[in-house]
């Protein structure tokens, strides 16, 4: 019972990491290379979780939906740098913080007006609506098996992406050292512009798995930013290797901790005491290892500059 | 018997180089006679609210404008301020001075442990970590039933000594003078020689460390006093509010009050408070004036708000503060005083 349970639970775990981590991955690149605070990212997830479940109810099929929303998220990122990001770029970090501040106000309000306040609610196609044995007796939703298996291939893609091509080489000679990379004659200016649409895409994608998991609303996405920026500042800003691995010890310690911190706090203290503070202490928890990490490590635990 | 004249000239010179801020003070004194006789009570509450955000403002102006430290949790503080009337509320003591001074203790005390970890890193990193210990108190008050949760606690105004909170104007006159104080001592801190030494910790860090002094102490000395003043808008934004929850303390608190900075003019005395005022009535009349274009709209203004405020990043640099110096009102915002 408790195996099954703690093996569960690990697959939640793993399965919010890799979304963190889709969410992370282009944001970490963004704050890494373009040195800009970019808090409207969560605003994409919300676009790419909308776009999929407005596609799959007007369509009535999920494919549809998923396939028609990637490029939208990628359209929509692409214009956003184009249109605004970009005058940005050489302006000081609080005015940064205060313009895509504006974007969420804009985009949770924008959505609102187009779609209502209310929730979207997207079913799932019969295949992926079943359970699949893990373990003897052990069932596991399809669906989330799916998110775990997409997330997996889409980080193993841009691990080979960046590791192994020549724009990728670029990608990370950008985090290393922006002005440098420029100065090599790499049109750095397309390249951020790539980046920043890839990074909305893959925060896109994140959203449209999550829809049929959650609720599909206005301001569903600042939450996974937060997270994210978590799991960004752990891993070190810029470093694609250190958000994913950030991703998965910030998903599972998030999942596990809610789960089962209040039955551990129980061996110690009395069943009061660890009932009122293992659900504040839980959902702290994330918060305290990115302070610890930051307090031993002031640039996160793989640092892209050097 | 010197000491005074020199206090009283310390503070005639204060108050002639920061004209704009002593006016808009002085106008929030004589605000109430207006809507008296203008018959718009609805207005004092207003008033009030401006007054209660701008003195956060100013107090993480110190550290973001003057100190140059983008501190993006300052939200925690006031939120912790007003917990302190809600949970000393809760175990029966109703004293006001009692929760001002718990507040300014609890605020010095944490902005202390907050401050000296946060500041061993810079840049996105100091962002960030603010950010995360905001996030951290926010879930801990989301977390704790006893006193709400998630849906917060409603609270009876303080008692202060003989003021009974309740009586018309009494609350007002009592953020007024807090207000007033905060002004003041800011006022000082600025033109001191800690606030010299501040500004010259922005502008370059190893030369104030080459000049034999130790930024980190400054830099963690300003950011206690923020912490200190922004628990002590959110002990009177309780009483105002009547009610407490973590939404007070929400991470889009911060992202506000830092707005509302930049919207005034960052490193300025004046700007909190002239941003405070711009922001609060255009969250007023944003909606009158989307409701009176397409009515259906109304309640939709932030899709006007959240444009304006990249329109204010793109093309209005140095803030309001700034534009009345263009427009040749510089010895009233006295930029001069400012960075930059």
């Amino acid at each position: 019972m408790t195996l099954t349970l703690i093996l569960e639970q690990t697959f939640n775990g793993l399965q919010a990491g890799v979304t963190l981590f889709l969410v992370a991955a282009g944001l970490t690149l963004i704050l890494g290379i373009m040195d800009f605070v970019f808090l409207a990212h969560g605003a994409q997830v919300m676009i790419g979780a909308y776009a999929a479940a407005a596609i799959t109810q007007a369509t009535g099929n999920f494919f549809i939906g998923l396939g028609l929303a990637i490029p939208i998220t990628f359209a929509s990122g692409y214009l956003l740098e184009l249109l605004i990001i970009r005058h940005l770029y050489r302006r000081d970090h609080m005015e940064q913080v205060l313009a895509t501040f504006g974007l969420i106000l804009f985009f949770n309000e924008a959505i609102r007006v187009g779609f209502g306040p209310a929730a979207l609610y997207s079913d799932l196609p019969p295949a992926l609506s079943g359970f699949v044995e893990i373990l003897p007796d052990t069932p596991y939703p399809a669906y989330r098996l799916g998110v775990i298996a997409v997330g997996l291939m889409c980080a193993l893609a841009i691990h080979l992406f960046v590791s192994k091509t020549r724009i990728g080489a670029m990608v990370r000679a950008g985090a290393n050292n922006p002005e440098m990379t420029a100065a090599l004659g790499i049109n750095i200016k397309i390249l951020f512009r790539l980046i920043f649409a890839t990074g909305a895409c893959l925060a896109g994608v994140a959203g449209m798995m999550l829809g049929p998991l959650t609720s599909v609303q206005p301001g569903m996405g600042e939450p996974l930013l937060i997270l994210s920026l978590v799991v960004i500042i752990i891993g070190g800003i810029g470093s694609v290797r250190g958000a994913f691995i950030a991703a998965i010890i910030v998903g599972l310690v998030d999942t596990l901790g809610r789960v089962f911190l209040p039955s551990i706090l129980r061996l110690f203290f009395e069943q009061a005491t660890a009932d009122g503070a293992g659900p504040a202490l839980a959902s702290m928890l994330v918060y305290i290892l990115m302070a610890v990490v930051l307090i031993f490590r002031p640039t996160g635990l793989f640092p892209a500059k050097g | 018997m010197t000491g005074l004249f020199h206090f009283a000239n310390l503070v005639r010179a204060g108050i002639r180089d920061n004209a704009l801020l002593w006016m808009l003070i002085a106008g929030f004194a004589l605000f109430p006679i207006f809507t008296h006789f203008a018959d718009l009570p609805f207005w004092n509450d207003v008033a009030m609210r401006i007054m209660l955000l701008g003195m956060a403002a100013m107090g993480l102006n110190l550290v973001l404008g003057y100190g140059g430290m983008v501190s993006f949790g300052h939200a925690a503080f006031i939120g912790i301020g007003a917990y302190c009337v809600g949970i000393s509320q809760f175990f029966g003591m109703t004293n006001g001075l009692f929760h001002m001074f718990l507040s300014i203790g609890v605020c010095g005390a944490l902005g202390l442990v907050i401050g000296y970890l946060a500041l061993r890193t810079t840049g996105i990193y100091f962002i960030m970590i603010t950010l995360a210990f905001a996030q951290m108190l926010f879930f801990l008050f989301v977390s704790l039933e006893q006193f709400g949760g998630d849906d917060g606690m409603s609270i009876d105004r303080a008692d202060f000594l003989v003021i009974d909170l309740y009586e018309p104007l009494r609350l007002y006159f009592l953020i007024w003078v807090a207000l007033a104080l905060v002004a003041l001592g800011l006022m000082f801190i600025v033109r001191s020689r800690f606030g010299v030494t501040l500004r010259a910790i922005k502008s370059n860090e190893s030369r104030v460390e080459a000049m034999g002094l130790v930024p980190l102490h400054f830099k963690i000395t300003s950011y206690v006093i923020s912490a200190v003043i922004c628990g002590l808008a959110g002990t009177l934004f309780a009483s105002w509010q009547e009610y407490v929850s973590p939404d007070i303390m929400h991470w889009t608190r911060s992202g506000e009050i830092m707005i509302i900075i930049i919207l005034g003019g960052l490193g300025t005395l004046a700007g909190p408070l002239l941003g405070a005022i711009v922001f609060l009535l255009l969250e007023e009349f944003l909606p009158l004036a989307l409701g009176a274009v397409a009515p259906a709209y109304a309640e939709n203004w932030m899709i006007l708000f959240g444009p304006l405020l990249i329109m204010v990043v793109l093309f209005g640099r140095g803030g309001l503060i700034g534009l009345l110096d263009k427009a040749g009102f510089a010895r009233i915002g006295k930029r001069k005083m400012a960075v930059k």
